[in-house]
């Protein structure tokens, strides 16, 4: 590439540096596109799960260039098509060897690390961060055609003293690697972003990007994705499914289309609270004291089925229902617990239980599972898994007067209410990966 | 003339708590006989016949021994009622495993004495409260054996503090090292200690 380059191949000196200037830009630009669609691939998989996959993936890959393992890293063992350069306007052909070389899977790799670098653009899962990291590997690549020639007229003479560093540079790279991976590993606690999205307001529900929430000042306001907020008065616990919102209110709960005010269904009670939405199934909690019993509804059969029963003052919390599971918790004096039904085989699920910690509010999300779990001087946002038995903690707060509340928990993002005891403010937060 | 009934009784204490102070082995049945004196008599004669001085501490008033105190919502200060639930370590109120004073019926209380509410206006549910050795620190240390065993008394802040061994068969003891039998007693060793002040003046 650097014999390519040249005032000879290139007509002129001023064609040199367009040609290496187009290069570099397509470089860079190419590879930043990598590293956005590895981003928007991540945040789509769920970062978490890609995050300690890139961890090991870097130590595998220190591991091979240090010599301790051998394995073939796949790669197109080819060059640029040199016939390019005599076919093509060196506009076309310099903006296309640096598209080729920065996108990277078409050219020989000699080492393993730019496979670590796409595995961690993807557990980044955030496509514009994602791009800027990747798009340093494009400039790296523009950078090996005009740094040789800084001092010398002869650049072949840099890239020959490069080689003959070829050893520290391998071990510096092993190093590097190794780093990456460790900080990779602990990158799900350490790089979460927490950020408030809503004042003065609890119970976040969320579904296809659209948030509700419901606020201190007694109504529930809707922020669909494309802006804006819809305000429901005198409501409370909402829950969205789809273009359908169920709050409570005070003659019980009632289901609308949220983007019109378009009562759908109403469940005509006083003793009623806690919906919780899937289109067409509402899960709620009926008091009929001395006892606290969790239903679901199908609003288009009316059929209405039990899952829960408890005595007060047993806390049988805001239950959660998405993808045909329920989620709830209860908090006895003696201990309490995260429960998960699969609603078609019925099948039941003790997430976590604690008899020293408080268990509450948990959120679904296909096979996820977020709750908050509150201890002496900490409380713990975590996540789990339906089909592992993996925890991870989301966020935590150490205090004895703040806590968290309710959740919700949508594919790449938890949400949840921060509460400040004895100011009773609450905020909304969004959690991401 | 027929002595009184409370005069015989404290009589009877004193005997017993005399010969509870005048025996310093390390015995586990003294720590229950003590605790059964103190049961009984409950007042001013066990003080009297006791008469401690204010005991050194390592990390808490009254404990002389290395062993670390058991895991509670305010760690180090274990403070148990007599049933072994947690107290609030300065008010000596019933708090719940989060650390909030509660009511009898186990409802955590704001700063004004009143039912703490939640973000939506509700009284919050009672949250769990549940037994310093044998909820606590099982779940925390992953121990299935444990029992309050062994006691011995000491002055603390002007009244007898009653200490109490949480005791394990584990030979490990909360610290990490090699445990001591202490009080314990039917092969278990001492794994954590509690205290519970008895409001007895000393």
């Amino acid at each position: 590439m650097l014999e390519t380059f040249t005032p000879a191949v290139c007509g002129s000196r001023k064609r040199q540096i367009a040609g290496q200037s187009l290069f570099a830009v397509s470089a860079v630009v190419t590879s930043a596109a990598l590293g956005l669609l590895l981003g928007l691939a991540g945040s789509m998989l769920g970062a978490e799960q890609a995050v300690l996959g890139a961890a090991a993936l870097a130590l595998v890959a220190a591991a091979r260039e240090a010599g301790l393992i051998r394995f073939s890293i796949p790669q197109a063992r080819r060059q640029v098509p040199e016939h390019w350069r005599f076919e093509l306007p060196l506009p076309v052909w310099a903006s296309g060897y640096g598209a080729g070389l920065g996108a990277g899977f078409f050219t020989y790799q000699p080492i393993s690390t730019f496979w670590v670098a796409c595995a961690g653009a993807l557990a980044l899962a955030q496509p514009v961060p994602a791009a800027l990291c990747v798009s340093l590997y494009g400039a790296g690549r523009a950078l090996m055609v005009v740094w040789p020639r800084r001092r010398s007229d002869d650049p072949t003479a840099a890239v020959e003293r490069l080689t003959s560093r070829r050893g520290t540079l391998l071990r510096a790279n092993v190093v590097a690697l190794v780093a990456c991976g460790v900080l990779l590993a602990v990158a799900p606690a350490a790089g979460a972003g927490v950020t408030r999205i809503a004042q003065n307001a609890y119970d976040p529900t969320v579904d296809r990007g659209t948030i509700a929430f419901a606020t201190a000042g007694g109504n529930v306001i809707v922020r669909p994705v494309g802006g804006g907020e819809i305000t429901y008065p005198g409501a409370t616990g909402p829950s969205l499914s789809g273009p359908y919102l169920a709050y409570r209110d005070s003659a019980g709960i009632r289901v609308v289309r949220w983007a019109d005010g378009t009562e759908v269904r109403r469940i005509a009670s006083p003793y009623v609270s806690k919906p919780a939405l899937d289109w067409p199934r509402l899960a709620f909690v009926r008091r009929a004291s001395p006892y606290d019993r969790l239903y679901v509804r199908n609003l288009t059969s009316s059929k209405v089925t039990l899952y829960a029963t408890v005595r007060l003052p047993t806390d049988l919390g805001r239950p959660s229902l998405r993808h045909g599971r329920l989620a709830w918790h209860t908090a006895t004096r003696r201990e309490s617990k995260i429960t998960v039904v699969t609603l078609a085989s019925g099948a039941r699920r003790t997430m976590a239980r604690t008899r020293i910690g408080l268990l509450g509010n948990p959120s679904v999300y296909r096979t996820k599972v977020v709750w908050v779990d509150a201890r002496f001087g900490v409380t713990f946002l975590k996540q789990g898994w339906l089909t592992s038995s993996r925890r991870v903690v989301l966020a935590r707060i150490k205090s004895r007067t703040v806590s968290y509340w309710t959740t919700s928990v949508a594919s790449n993002a938890a949400y949840m209410t921060r509460w400040v005891m004895p100011t009773a403010h609450t905020d909304v937060y969004r959690r991401t990966p | 003339m027929q002595q009184p009934e409370g005069t015989r009784l404290d009589r009877q204490a004193e005997r017993l708590s005399a010969k509870l102070a005048e025996s310093q082995t390390r015995k586990s049945f003294l720590g229950r006989l003590g605790a059964a004196a103190l049961a009984i008599a409950g007042g001013s004669a066990v003080a009297a016949a006791v008469k401690p001085d204010e005991a050194d501490a390592f990390h808490l008033c009254g404990h002389i021994w290395t062993t670390g105190s058991c895991p509670s919502p305010y760690p180090p200060l274990a403070r148990i009622d007599r049933k072994g639930f947690p107290l609030h370590p300065s008010s000596g109120r019933p708090i719940d495993n989060l650390g909030r004073i509660v009511d009898s019926a186990g409802y955590a209380l704001d700063g004004n004495g009143k039912r703490l509410r939640g973000p939506d206006g509700a009284v919050l549910a009672p949250g769990p409260r549940t037994r310093v050795c044998e909820d606590w620190t099982r779940e925390v240390k992953g121990l299935r054996d444990l029992r309050i065993q062994g006691s011995w008394y000491r002055c603390c802040g002007g009244q007898i503090r009653k200490l109490t061994d949480c005791c394990s068969f584990s030979r490990r003891r909360i610290n990490g090292d090699a445990s001591l039998v202490g009080y314990c007693w039917g092969g278990r060793r001492v794994y954590c200690v509690m205290y519970y002040d008895t409001g007895l003046p000393c």
